[in-house]
């Protein structure tokens, strides 16, 4: 009797294991949860949770008691991961129906990317044109729209842009060694050699970060043949196109000749490039207007800190990419939108959720407190940094650069960083310029093998 | 007398069985609740990992594809997967052999008359307690250009030996070596002690009787003593060979290009930073069949030794 019951058990425990297992294989098959599209709520009250990874704190609470000036009875929780565990972290909250209702979505196949986690956002369309009114597509950067519509639906709503092609040099490092910012391939190897004889690092890069050598090849390529690395991207240009075949030589030689720092494959952009030069033992870096940022001189205080560094701040100054193919095309920029805010189709707080991410990315309160962080270029047109606001460590030489640069990024329309390149590009490209560096390929063999994988992959 | 215990063996065993099988009986509802939460967890987790690697699934649309046994051809194509068991092979035996000799022979020492040899026992065990997070960045300013390991190189003349061990494909596995086996030599070393602790002082006593010096005491004597450590330590090598992803992971991210890609740390790149689910699903069940073969074939291979 003992026995036949025992068997009932085990079987029903056995059953239940299985419909468990079927439970889980239709959720993989149908989607969970019911999915609510579009929205117009515009809600006042509740609370909400909202997951991201930049700029991060305090700069995210300082955003939300911005936000509690307008909308007191809204209860923000900002979660915080690192743009590495990003992807993994969010992954199994986007399948919650609590404790994520907001979320940073990013361009293409950047962390967040919107290729991945966009169909997980609700479409924002009706609640921005409610907002902004039927024009607004005029009013906000195309970069941000573009990059986070999908299939016509709008899945974040941009807090703003960054763009790349930049590097920024320690102008007091350049100053004590009567240097000038380098303009082509001549001045910058000079540039180094006299850095080099006076024990100083010239130029660094993580190059064992592989989304920051896609930056620096993208600007190399546009110094060759303005807009065919995006060309490229899209699949309208084969790579073993001879202008980005000789983007890759050109990058090869920033490491054959000493440009790169030793070991720079070795290195990540962050943290030890970026401390490498808060901490004055690198004159230069590739970095994008995300970087403005530490023009601020309580920003950059701490950044010197945490590289170990006790001197005071520095006069960091932006500069193009230098004409190093002779050809006369400087100044490109391109990027994307940094992040944007969607809200979860699960979120259960939809209305409360909807009305943080359009403070943050359509009203000008939220958008003049992401402008004078420096850190991104809003994504609303009409928001442009409140100078008397923004405090910058050397006024009288950093000022007149910084706002060109702000004013030339604002004014990029068509120039995707990452919003082009799919997750598989991405790490066929990584994997390219990496083995180029290392000289496992030459620059021909990794175009044909870049050629190859865009037709596997597109 | 005889025929007395032969007659009476098989009613033994039989009220033997018969108690077994009431315990049987009476036992497994006990055991059930445990029963059903590792078949309902462990085992289901492995089998829905078995079947997302029949898809080709991003891990959140609604929509997955089937797709056979598609993924696991791919990755028979796939030269990074094959070079990631190449590197485990290289990872496996030497961590595993240079473990074994150090941890053998400082346990050989430590049960000698040494001063100071509780302090020594902890210096020695302190790096495995360490978090690899933790332990990570320290090695990537020791091995970077203008870190620790160049500048000793440069300060005794062998400047010439100075390298960026992290960026070149062919220094930067072996580095990931240097830092697991500084990691864990400390427990190898700790089962090695305890497992001498075990042998017979009496046989070692008749070993020296014997004339046997210390090598041969230590070969023919203290070494065979230690047979099942050193099967349980290569056992457990292997699999933590094949699941290894902290160490690459954090110190180089699998690079460069692909020098230092481990099973672990592709399966991340492709179920986490590539998006698909259902192709890294395929690797990790290619890893845990590797592993329970491994596993199954050294602990052949010791019983047939163990037999012969």
């Amino acid at each position: 009797m003992v026995t036949k019951w025992t068997k009932k058990i085990a079987l029903l425990s056995a059953a239940a294991v299985a419909l468990a297992g079927l439970a889980a294989c239709a959720d993989t098959s149908e989607g969970g949860g019911s999915i609510d599209p579009v929205t117009t709520e515009k809600a006042t009250s509740g609370e909400i949770v909202w997951w991201g990874f930049t700029p991060g704190s305090p700069v995210n609470e300082g955003y939300i008691e911005a936000f509690n000036k307008e909308y007191p009875d809204i209860k923000v929780t900002w979660k915080q991961t690192s743009i590495e565990d990003y992807d993994a972290a969010i992954r199994p909250a986007l399948g919650n129906t609590e404790g994520l209702d907001v979320y940073q979505l990013s361009a293409g196949s950047a962390n967040g990317g919107a290729a991945v986690f966009g169909p997980n956002a609700i479409d924002l369309s009706a609640a921005v044109e409610q907002s902004l009114g039927a024009d607004w597509k005029d009013q906000l950067s195309a970069t941000g729209v573009n990059a986070l519509t999908i299939d016509g639906e709008l899945k974040a709503l941009a807090a703003g842009a960054v763009f790349s092609g930049t590097i920024f040099i320690n102008q007091d490092l350049f100053d004590k060694y009567s240097l000038k910012a380098p303009t082509n391939w001549d001045e910058w190897k000079s540039v180094c050699d006299t850095f080099k004889k006076n024990k100083v690092g010239c130029f660094i890069q993580g190059a064992g970060q592989g989304a920051f050598n896609i930056d620096t090849v993208h600007a190399i390529a546009d110094n060759v043949a303005p807009g065919n690395f995006v060309k490229a991207t899209k699949g309208e240009l084969d790579w073993t196109d001879p202008s980005l075949v000789k983007a890759f030589e050109l990058w090869k030689k920033l490491f054959d000749e000493g440009i790169m720092q030793d070991g720079a494959l070795g290195q990540m952009q962050y943290p030890e490039a970026h401390n490498g030069f808060m901490s004055g033992k690198y004159a230069m870096v590739m970095m994008g207007t995300w970087y403005l940022q530490f023009l601020s001189p309580d920003v950059m205080k701490a950044a010197m800190e945490g590289a170990g560094s006790t001197d005071e701040p520095f006069t960091m100054m932006p500069i193009y990419f230098p004409d190093i193919a002779g050809t006369g095309h400087t100044g490109s920029l391109f990027g994307d939108v940094d992040y944007g805010q969607a809200v979860s189709i699960n979120s259960q707080n939809k209305g409360p959720a909807t009305t943080f991410a359009l403070w943050l990315g359509t009203s000008d309160a939220g958008q003049q407190a992401i402008a004078d962080s420096l850190n991104l270029i809003p994504a609303l047109k009409k928001i442009t940094p409140d100078w008397n606001n923004v405090k910058l460590v050397n006024e009288a030489k950093q000022a007149e650069p910084t706002k060109a640069l702000v004013q030339a990024a604002s004014a990029v329309t068509d120039a995707p960083r990452f919003a082009t390149i799919n997750a598989d590009m991405n790490q066929a490209l990584m994997d390219a310029l990496a083995e180029i560096a290392a000289g496992k390929a030459t620059p021909q063999q990794a175009a044909e093998t870049l050629k190859t994988q865009q037709e596997t992959v597109g | 007398m005889a025929a007395i215990k032969v007659a009476e063996a098989p009613a033994d065993q039989n009220r033997s069985k018969r108690r077994g099988k009431g315990m049987q009986v009476a036992g497994l509802p006990w055991i059930l609740p445990a029963f059903i939460f590792v078949v309902g967890l462990i085992y289901y987790s492995i089998g829905y990992t078995g079947y997302i690697s029949t898809l080709d699934w991003d891990g959140l649309s609604p929509k997955a594809k089937a797709v056979g046994m598609g993924n696991f051809s791919k990755l028979f194509g796939d030269q990074i997967f094959w070079d990631a068991l190449g590197h485990t092979a290289v990872f496996y035996v030497v961590t595993f052999s240079v473990q074994t000799l150090l941890g053998f022979t400082l346990a050989a020492i430590l049960h000698t008359k040494v001063k100071l040899a509780t302090l020594h026992k902890v210096i020695i065990f302190i790096p495995t307690v360490l978090a690899p997070a933790t332990m990570a960045p320290v090695f990537r300013i020791m091995f970077a250009d203008d870190g620790m390991i160049n500048w000793i190189l440069r300060s005794v003349g062998l400047g010439s030996l100075a390298h960026p061990w992290l960026a070149d494909g062919n220094t930067a596995l072996p580095a990931l070596m240097l830092i697991t086996i500084w990691q864990w030599t400390g427990l190898t070393f700790i089962l090695f002690y305890a497992a001498m602790s075990q042998i017979e002082p009496d046989l070692l006593e008749a070993a020296r009787l014997d004339g046997a010096g210390n090598f041969r005491t230590l070969a023919y004597i203290v070494w065979p003593g230690c047979r099942g450590t050193t099967v349980s330590l290569a056992m457990l090598g292997f699999i933590g060979a094949l699941k290894t992803f902290d160490i690459p992971y954090l110190v180089t991210t699998g690079g460069p290009h692909h020098a230092t890609e481990f099973l672990g740390t592709y399966i991340y790149r492709q179920g986490i930073r590539q998006a698909h689910i259902g192709y890294s699903a395929a690797i990790s069940t290619v890893l845990l069949v590797l592993a329970i073969f491994g596993a199954v074939l050294m602990s052949r291979a010791n019983r047939k030794e163990v037999q012969g």
